[in-house]
């Protein structure tokens, strides 16, 4: 299943790194990669895109420990589906 | 003063007494800091040594452990350590030094990326860019290290930042306070589902202890009596005068804990995360339970097994909060009619030591409050098993990991946290040798660690399951070319002693106890005797082989 992760990130060193590493460890793959700078400049702004059997809950849910993450949304998939 | 004196006048008002480990050209700043300083610093004799007795000293007094290391190998040795922390969730933090940033990224003289080798192994990792971030950074990873469920912090320090100027007066900052949730938790719906069990079991985890809330849970099993049952981390977390207590469930726990979890019809998981050593086939664990799960870390909820209510928060405040009289009396008593059924048995038969009952004898002849450090295999096994702990912090096992090589040097970190108390490193063959030149830190402290090697010249829980699923295949599992322990002992000057039959035990154990030094003693052992019982791989947990059916 397709899930679409909106981060918004400390403009840290490796906190791409991290996203990337625990999202392939927790066994999500892929699809999709969007990074800019946040209007304020405070940090990143990071657009995911993975595909898994898996509960997405279990990706955000190690994503959401890490330090340098400020927020997390999970697109549902109405709103998805809207925006496509 | 310079950034490498900052991090020892950190280290000073964080009131760290003591760290271990071992210097090296990136790093030296920070040595020559620590020169003189009233921090005690332990030489290891190899980096994953050192930080793994920072791992024994944390876990045996709740205190964050430290270590450090010099760039390149020097981080690298310590990896291992970091995973085995990471898993045990131990509070330790790790400083390196790093190569100067003019000539990092061109692959200088032992530089290796350690920021990005450490991301899988610890629970945060830091890069000291400037050294006017560096006091803000280190408080940062001691309070990260600490705070909800605790894990290792690295701090890659490059030696241009250790070199650098800085001006300041006091260096520690202001500890942040975790931050306590105001969300409104789901007792009234814990406490129904604990109101209509019939056969409720609590399984308790290291996070109890962790959590400083092992008061909290007497209380609240005084308040609602159910049988417990615990992990290899929670083991010592139950009152030994517990009536319903039935030992460790799991791969290798007792068949009454684990006849009781497949029964049970709710289970109250108290700090702890549903490993595969302890589910067995998952589908088939505790199959008529529902399960309610009180854990600091919210990414375990749901992770392995679904959760029918959910209690996120400190185990202090959430256990008084659900305690909830129960009427279960026909369980209380069909649970203590299995602890019964199911007690062990020492009645072995010859002259040869039988561990179990050899680790029973050590048990009962070891101080209060003795402090048991094992390693893996066989008979980190049968420790959890047969030898009994009044706490969690007298009983240090790799459990997530399950790391060989452990037990020596995590046993000299705990002496070092606790020097009124003894404390024993119990070893097996294989695993003694893995970290076996930290034998040279023991000698030069005089560090008067008891060391026990279980020794049956095989790789033996390998063998085991060579033995027993791999059709007696016994692929690179023999090891009947050890060196001799009690001589290599000797090199470090640490007398020791062998012995082999279970005549010899009462008197060796005396001895080895009454010797006020570290003492090495090295217990031979058949090779035909396996860890009993065994829940086989792929099986579920009441489909157990026992010495009898195997």
């Amino acid at each position: 299943m397709n899930h679409t992760l909106t981060i918004t990130v400390n403009d840290e060193p490796a906190v791409v790194e991290r996203l990337l590493q625990i999202t392939r460890y927790r066994g999500f793959r892929l699809c999709g990669l969007d990074l800019k700078p946040l209007a304020d400049t405070t940090g990143l702004l990071i657009t995911l895109s993975v595909v898994s059997d898996k509960p997405v809950q279990l990706l955000t849910s190690q994503l959401n420990k890490l330090y340098d993450i400020k927020s997390l949304e999970l697109a549902t998939p109405d709103v998805a589906a809207l925006r496509a | 003063m310079k950034g490498a004196e900052l991090v020892i006048r950190f280290l000073e008002e964080q009131g760290v007494e003591t760290i271990f480990g071992y210097p090296g050209g990136a790093i030296m700043p920070i040595y020559d800091a620590l020169y003189q300083s009233k921090v005690k610093h332990y030489l290891c004799r190899h980096e994953q040594g050192g930080a793994f007795s920072a791992i024994g000293y944390a876990r045996a007094s709740g205190r964050v452990g430290v270590c450090m290391a010099t760039s390149g190998p020097g981080a690298t040795n310590i990896i291992t350590s970091l995973a085995d922390a990471l898993l045990d969730s131990v509070p330790v933090v790790a400083i390196t030094g790093q190569v100067s940033q003019a000539v990092m990224g061109s692959d200088a003289f032992q530089e290796i990326d350690v920021l990005g080798l450490s991301l899988p192994v610890t629970k945060h990792s830091f890069m000291v860019r400037d050294v006017n971030e560096l006091a803000d950074i280190l408080q940062q990873a001691f309070d990260i290290a600490v705070s909800g469920r605790p894990g290792p912090v690295l701090v890659d320090i490059p030696k241009d930042v250790q070199l650098a100027e800085i001006n300041c007066q006091a260096v520690s900052r202001v500890a942040k306070s975790a931050a306590t949730e105001n969300t409104t938790l789901p007792f009234a719906v814990a406490k129904q589902l604990l109101a209509q069990a019939k056969k409720p079991l609590a399984y308790i985890g290291g996070g109890v202890h962790m959590a400083e809330a092992l008061p909290q849970l007497q209380q609240f099993l005084a308040a609602s009596a159910m049988p417990t049952v615990t992990t290899l981390k929670g083991i010592g977390s139950v009152d030994k005068g517990w009536p319903y207590h039935l030992g460790m469930l799991g791969m290798h726990g007792t068949q009454a804990a684990n006849f009781a979890v497949q029964q049970c019809d709710l289970l109250l998981c108290l700090g702890a995360r549903f490993d595969d050593r302890v589910t067995g086939n998952l589908q088939k664990f505790a199959p008529h339970a529902r399960v309610i799960h009180v854990d600091i870390d919210p990414a375990e909820i749901n992770k392995v097994r679904f959760a029918d209510c959910a209690l996120l928060g400190d185990m202090q405040q959430i256990l008084p909060q659900i305690a909830t009289p129960l009427n279960c009396s026909d369980w209380l008593a069909h649970c203590q009619q299995l602890k019964q059924q199911y007690s062990w048995r020492y009645d072995h038969p010859g002259e040869r030591i039988f561990a179990p009952l050899m680790l029973k004898q050590l048990s009962e002849r070891m101080p209060d409050n003795s402090v048991v450090c094992c390693d893996v295999g066989q008979h980190q096994m049968w420790v959890a098993q047969h030898m009994r702990f009044s706490h969690p912090r007298n009983h240090l096992s790799s459990g997530g990991l399950g790391t060989m090589g452990f037990g020596l040097p995590a046993a000299i970190g705990a002496r070092l946290a606790r020097p009124q108390d003894t404390v024993i490193a119990v070893s097996g063959d294989g695993s003694f040798m893995m970290n076996v030149q930290e034998l040279a830190t023991i000698k030069r402290f005089r560090i008067p660690v008891k060391i026990v090697i279980i020794d049956n010249q095989r790789l033996g829980m390998v063998k085991q399951w060579q033995q027993l699923f791999f059709n007696e295949r016994y692929s690179e599992t023999d090891l009947s070319d050890n060196p001799d322990f009690v001589a290599l002992a000797a090199a470090f000057a640490i007398p020791g002693h062998t012995i082999s039959r279970k005549d010899e035990v009462e008197s060796a154990l005396e001895a080895m106890f009454t010797w006020p030094g570290p003492y090495l003693l090295h217990v031979r052992i058949d090779e035909k005797d396996n860890v009993w019982p065994l829940v086989p791989p792929g099986a579920a947990n009441q489909d157990m082989l026992t010495e009898a059916g195997a």
